[in-house]
C-alpha cells in the first residue's frame, strides 16, 4: 500500500523545461570522467545537461542536496522477469517467437517499486526457459507510478528475443503430465533451432520474391501475399539484425554449439544469458562479438551449474567481452550494487569496471549505450543517490531518478509510511 | 581491554612454555564480538584453543608465528540454519539428503549424513565461516539438526554439537510451491472456501502434532519404567524414542514459519506443550516481537528476502532483524542457502545498511547463533578458553571487497582452496 500510495506523489511527470540539479556528492560517472567529488548533476528534460565539479545551477533549478551522497547511473537489469508474474514461460511449443513479453506487463506489479528502491532504472524482461527459441522481451525504463503499461517500454530499445539451451529447454528437470514435449537432449536443441532458421530463410525468401513480384507490377492482378508467419517473421527479423539474441546457456559446449550455428546460419548472438561456463570459453565469446550477462555468484542448483565460478565475470572480462550482472530475481535485483562488489571480490575487477558491469555494459547489450549506463551530457537522466558508496556495507539507495523525475525517494516512503501509520491503515 | 588482560594473564599461566600445537597470529586488529576491539594485539592458539589474547604476547617455543600486521582478526562465522552437508546440487535428487519421505521423521538425522567432501564445504570455509547449522527439512517434524564444523573427514569429526535442534515445519494449511500444480486444472473455490479448508488442514496437522508429543512423552515414560524394571519394555518407536527430548523441552523446538499468524500460533503451541521454540524463517517477525520476547523465543532470519506481503514496506525483511534487535529479541542472521552460505556477512550487511549498528550485525553472525545453540562457552566470540575457530580478512567481512587469508577452526589452519579456485585457475590463462 505504501508503494501504491507514492505512486500518486511520484507520478507527475516534469514540465518541459523543468531544471534538476543534485549538488554537492560524489558522482560516480562511469565514463572516461571517472568518479568526481563535490560535483553537481544538471538535469534538464529528463536528460543529463553537465556534470562536473565547476556547473552553475541556474536560478529555478530544484535542487537535490548531495552532500555525502553518492551518485551512480541508474542500475540496468539485463535479465528479469518482473512485471510478468505467471506469464514468463509458453511452455507448450519449442519455438514460440511469436510471443511478446510487451502483451503481459503489469504496470502495478510492486516488484518494480522495490527494484528503483534498489536504484534499479531499467530491466529487460525476458520470456523464460521453456524453449529453445522463446518469446520476445521487454526491456521497460522503471518509470513507476504510469498508468498504462506501454508508458513503461524503453521506446529506443531494440527488439530482442529469448534463446535457451540445456537442461531447461530439455525439460530435464521438470515432470509435466503428458507425453514428453522434444527435444529431450542437447542434440535436439540444437536441431531445432538450425530447423527454425532454415525455415525462416525459406520464408524470408518467399517474401523476398512476393515483394519483387509486386514491384514489377505486370499483370493483372496483383501478386497473391505468402501466408504471414509471426513466428518466422521474427526469426527472419533476427537474420537481418533487427532483434537481438539473448541466449540462456549454461555449459560451455552448448555456448560453442550456438556461435557455430550463428556463424553456419548466419546470425548473431547479442548476449549470452547466466553463461556460467563463460569463463572455460571467453576468447570465442569475445570473437563473436557477444557480451555476457551473468550471476556473480550462484552455482550448484543444477547439474550444469557445478562448474560456475564466481570469477567467471573478471575472466570473461580480461578476454574482452562486455559482461554484465543480472538478477533473475526480484529479490536480487534489489541489490545488484553489491552483486556488481563481488567482481572486485572475485577475481580483482577494477571498482568502475565493477560498476559497469551492472550499468553501461547492460545498456551495450540491450543496444542502448548511447542513452544511458553512464553520466555524461547528452545521456537520459537515470540515476541512483545511494547514502554510502554503493559497495560499501551501508550502502542504501536514497533516491532514484528515472529521466530526471524522481521515481523513489526514500525520504517520501518513510514519510508516508507514518502517515500511514498515523491515519490507523498500517496493515 | 581490562578483561583482555586479566584473560591474558590467566592464560599465561597456563601455557606450557613447549606446547606442540602453538600459533600465534601477531600484530591484528582483534574483534572479539564478546567486548571491545583490540586496535593491535596477538592472538595464541594452543592445542585447538584460544589461550590468550593481548599486546605482544610472547611466543611459545616451537610455536607458528603469523604475522597479520594491517590484517583483522574475527571468531569464525556460523551459519545458524543451513543444509549445507546434506546437498550437494539441489536439482539432483541423487545428491540431496534433505527430507525423508513422509510427514513425521523426529529420527533423521543431520549428522548421519553430513557429506564431509561435499564441494560446499570448503567455499563456505574460505569466506571465514567454521560452524554452520545443518538441518533437515520438509513434512511436519523434519528431524533433527547438528551444528558442524566445517572441517573434518568424516561425518563424526565434522559434529560440533548433535542434536542441536528438532525441526519442524508449522503447518501453516497454505500450499506450499507445487510444480505439479502448475499443469492442474484450477480449483474454482471462493476465498472463504479455501480459508475454511486451510483452517481445517492447519488443525488436523497441529493435533497430529500434539498427539506425537504426548506419545512420545508416554513412550519415554514407558522405557523409563521398563528400565526401572516396574514394566515390560514397549514396542521399538525410533520415531517416538527420538522426539521425546524435544517434547520434554530439553532440545529446543525450531518451528518454520514466516506469517505472522504462523508465528503466533508456533510460539503458542510451544507454550501449550512446554516446548523450547525458536522460529526459522520468522520473515514477519517485526510483527509479533511482543510474543517473541514474551515467550523467550528466538529467530533465525534471512535478510535478503521479498516482503511477504504486496503492501509492506520494501525494506520490511531488511529491518525486520532491527525490530527484533530493539525489542531485545535474540536473533542470528542466516543463508539458509548451502551453496551461497558464503553470502552470511552481506546478508548482515543488509541488515546493517538499513539500521541495525554494525556491532550487533556481527554478533548476529557469531556469538548470537552460538547463544542459541547452547555453544557460546566454546565458540562465537575470541575469548581466552574457547575454540580457535576464527579468521584473518583484510577489513571488515560485511564489505564485498574485503578478502579471508587465513581460517582456522579448531586451532587448525584450513586450505583456502575450493572448486571454484581450482577450476579459475585452470582456466584463466587460457588462449
Amino acid at each position: 500500500m505504501n508503494a501504491l500510495l507514492l505512486c500518486a506523489l511520484l507520478a507527475a511527470a516534469p514540465a518541459a523545461g523543468e531544471t534538476t540539479a543534485i549538488v554537492g556528492a560524489t558522482v560516480l560517472t562511469v565514463s572516461k570522467a571517472g568518479n568526481l567529488d563535490k560535483a553537481t548533476v544538471l538535469i534538464r528534460d529528463g536528460r543529463i545537461a553537465a556534470v562536473g565539479a565547476d556547473v552553475t545551477v541556474p536560478a529555478g533549478a530544484k535542487v537535490i542536496d548531495g552532500a555525502g551522497r553518492f551518485v551512480m547511473p541508474g542500475i540496468i537489469d539485463a535479465h528479469s522477469h518482473a512485471a510478468i508474474e505467471d506469464n514468463v514461460n509458453e511452455c507448450t511449443d519449442v519455438v514460440t517467437a511469436q510471443v511478446r513479453i510487451a502483451d503481459v506487463i503489469d504496470h502495478r506489479d510492486v516488484n518494480l517499486y522495490r527494484q528503483l528502491a534498489g536504484g534499479v532504472t531499467a530491466i529487460n524482461v525476458l520470456h523464460g526457459s521453456c524453449n529453445a527459441i522463446g518469446g520476445q522481451n521487454a526491456v521497460l525504463k522503471l518509470r513507476w507510478g504510469v498508468d498504462d503499461p506501454a508508458q513503461l517500454v524503453f521506446a529506443e530499445a531494440p527488439r530482442g528475443i529469448k534463446f535457451a539451451l540445456g537442461e531447461n529447454p530439455k525439460r530435464a528437470n521438470f515432470s509435466a503430465p503428458g507425453p514428453r514435449r522434444y527435444p529431450a537432449t542437447r542434440m535436439g536443441v540444437a536441431e531445432v533451432i538450425r530447423e527454425a532458421f532454415l525455415e525462416a530463410k525459406a520464408y524470408r525468401r518467399e517474401w523476398q520474391q512476393h515483394e519483387k513480384k509486386k514491384a514489377a507490377g505486370r499483370g493483372a492482378i496483383a501478386p497473391v501475399p505468402p501466408r504471414r508467419d509471426l513466428r518466422l517473421e521474427t526469426i527472419a527479423d533476427i537474420l537481418d539484425g533487427k532483434v537481438l539474441i539473448h541466449a540462456h546457456c549454461y555449459r560451455s559446449d552448448e555456448i560453442l554449439m550456438l556461435i557455430g550455428l550463428a556463424e553456419e546460419l548466419g546470425f548473431k548472438v547479442r548476449t549470452f544469458q547466466h553463461v556460467l561456463e563463460g569463463y572455460k570459453v571467453a576468447s570465442e565469446i569475445a570473437k563473436h562479438g557477444a557480451g555476457a550477462s551473468t550471476f556473480s555468484d550462484w552455482w550448484a542448483f543444477k547439474l550444469e551449474a557445478h562448474d560456475a565460478i564466481p570469477f567467471n565475470a573478471a575472466v570473461l572480462h580480461s578476454k574482452g567481452v562486455v559482461v554484465s550482472l543480472n538478477s533473475d530475481s526480484n529479490e536480487l535485483a534489489r541489490r545488484l550494487y553489491w552483486e556488481a562488489a563481488k567482481a572486485v571480490r572475485y577475481g580483482g575487477v577494477p571498482e568502475q569496471e565493477a560498476l559497469k558491469m551492472i550499468t553501461l555494459n547492460p545498456a551495450w547489450q540491450l543496444g542502448v549505450d548511447h542513452l544511458v549506463g553512464s553520466i555524461e551530457a547528452g545521456k537520459q537522466a537515470d540515476l541512483a543517490v545511494f547514502s554510502a558508496h554503493p559497495f560499501s556495507p551501508d550502502a542504501r539507495v536514497e533516491m532514484t531518478l528515472v529521466d530526471g523525475v524522481v521515481r523513489f525517494d526514500r525520504a517520501q516512503d518513510l514519510a508516508a509510511r507514518s502517515a500511514a501509520t498515523a491515519a490507523g491503515g498500517a496493515q | 581491554m581490562k578483561r583482555a588482560l586479566t584473560s591474558l594473564l590467566l592464560a599465561l599461566a597456563a601455557v606450557p612454555l613447549s606446547a606442540g600445537e602453538a600459533t600465534l597470529l601477531r600484530g591484528g586488529r582483534v574483534v572479539p564480538v564478546s567486548g571491545p576491539a583490540l586496535e593491535k594485539g596477538d592472538v595464541l592458539i594452543v592445542d585447538g584453543r584460544i589461550a590468550a589474547i593481548g599486546a605482544s604476547i610472547a611466543a611459545p617455543a616451537g610455536a607458528r608465528v603469523v604475522d597479520v600486521a594491517g590484517r583483522h582478526v574475527y571468531p569464525g562465522l556460523i551459519d545458524g540454519l543451513n543444509t549445507l552437508g546434506l546437498t550437494e546440487i539441489s536439482s539432483v535428487a541423487g545428491s540431496v539428503d534433505v527430507a525423508e519421505t513422509g510427514d513425521v521423521n523426529p529420527h533423521a538425522k543431520a549428522w548421519i549424513a553430513v557429506h564431509p567432501h561435499s564441494d560446499l564445504i570448503p567455499v563456505a570455509r574460505a569466506a571465514g565461516l567454521t560452524h554452520v547449522l545443518s538441518a533437515p527439512g520438509g513434512g511436519l517434524v523434519s528431524g533433527q539438526s547438528a551444528l558442524i564444523r566445517l572441517a573434518g573427514s568424516t561425518p563424526a569429526s565434522l559434529v560440533a554439537k548433535a542434536p542441536a535442534a528438532m525441526h519442524v515445519v508449522y503447518p501453516s494449511g497454505r500450499g506450499g510451491f507445487d510444480l505439479a500444480q502448475m499443469f492442474a486444472e484450477p480449483e474454482l473455490k471462493t476465498f472463504d472456501e479455501r480459508q475454511k479448508e486451510r483452517r481445517k488442514n492447519q488443525d488436523k496437522a497441529l493435533a497430529r502434532l500434539a498427539e506425537l508429543l504426548a506419545r512420545a512423552k508416554a513412550h519415554a515414560a514407558a522405557q523409563a519404567a521398563a528400565t526401572a524394571g516396574q514394566a515390560a519394555a514397549p514396542e521399538l518407536d525410533l520415531a517416538m524414542e527420538a522426539l521425546a527430548p524435544a517434547a520434554r523441552g530439553e532440545v529446543p523446538v525450531v518451528f518454520r514459519a514466516d506469517a505472522e499468524d504462523d508465528i503466533r500460533g508456533a510460539l503458542a503451541f510451544a507454550a501449550r506443550h512446554g516446548l523450547k521454540p525458536i522460529v526459522a524463517g520468522g520473515l514477519e517477525a517485526w510483527r509479533c516481537t511482543d510474543e517473541l520476547k514474551a515467550k523467550g523465543a528466538a529467530v533465525l532470519a534471512n535478510v535478503d528476502r521479498l516482503p511477504r506481503r504486496e503492501g509492506d514496506a520494501y525494506d520490511a525483511a531488511y529491518t525486520n532483524v532491527l525490530a527484533l534487535h530493539r525489542a531485545g529479541v535474540p536473533f542470528a542472521i542466516v543463508t539458509n542457502d548451502p551453496s551461497n552460505a558464503r553470502n552470511l556477512p552481506f546478508e548482515a550487511a543488509m541488515a546493517r545498511a538499513f539500521g541495525l549498528p554494525a556491532e550487533a550485525a556481527l554478533r548476529a553472525i557469531t556469538l548470537s547463533p552460538a547463544e542459541i545453540f547452547g555453544v557460546a562457552d566454546s565458540l562465537g566470540s575470541l575469548e581466552v578458553g574457547k575454540s580457535a575457530s576464527l579468521f584473518v580478512a583484510s577489513g571488515d567481512p560485511m564489505d564485498h571487497r574485503t578478502t579471508v587469508s587465513h581460517v582456522f577452526v579448531d586451532g587448525v589452519e584450513q586450505s583456502l582452496e575450493t572448486r571454484h579456485t581450482r577450476l579459475y585457475r585452470q582456466f584463466k590463462d587460457r588462449p
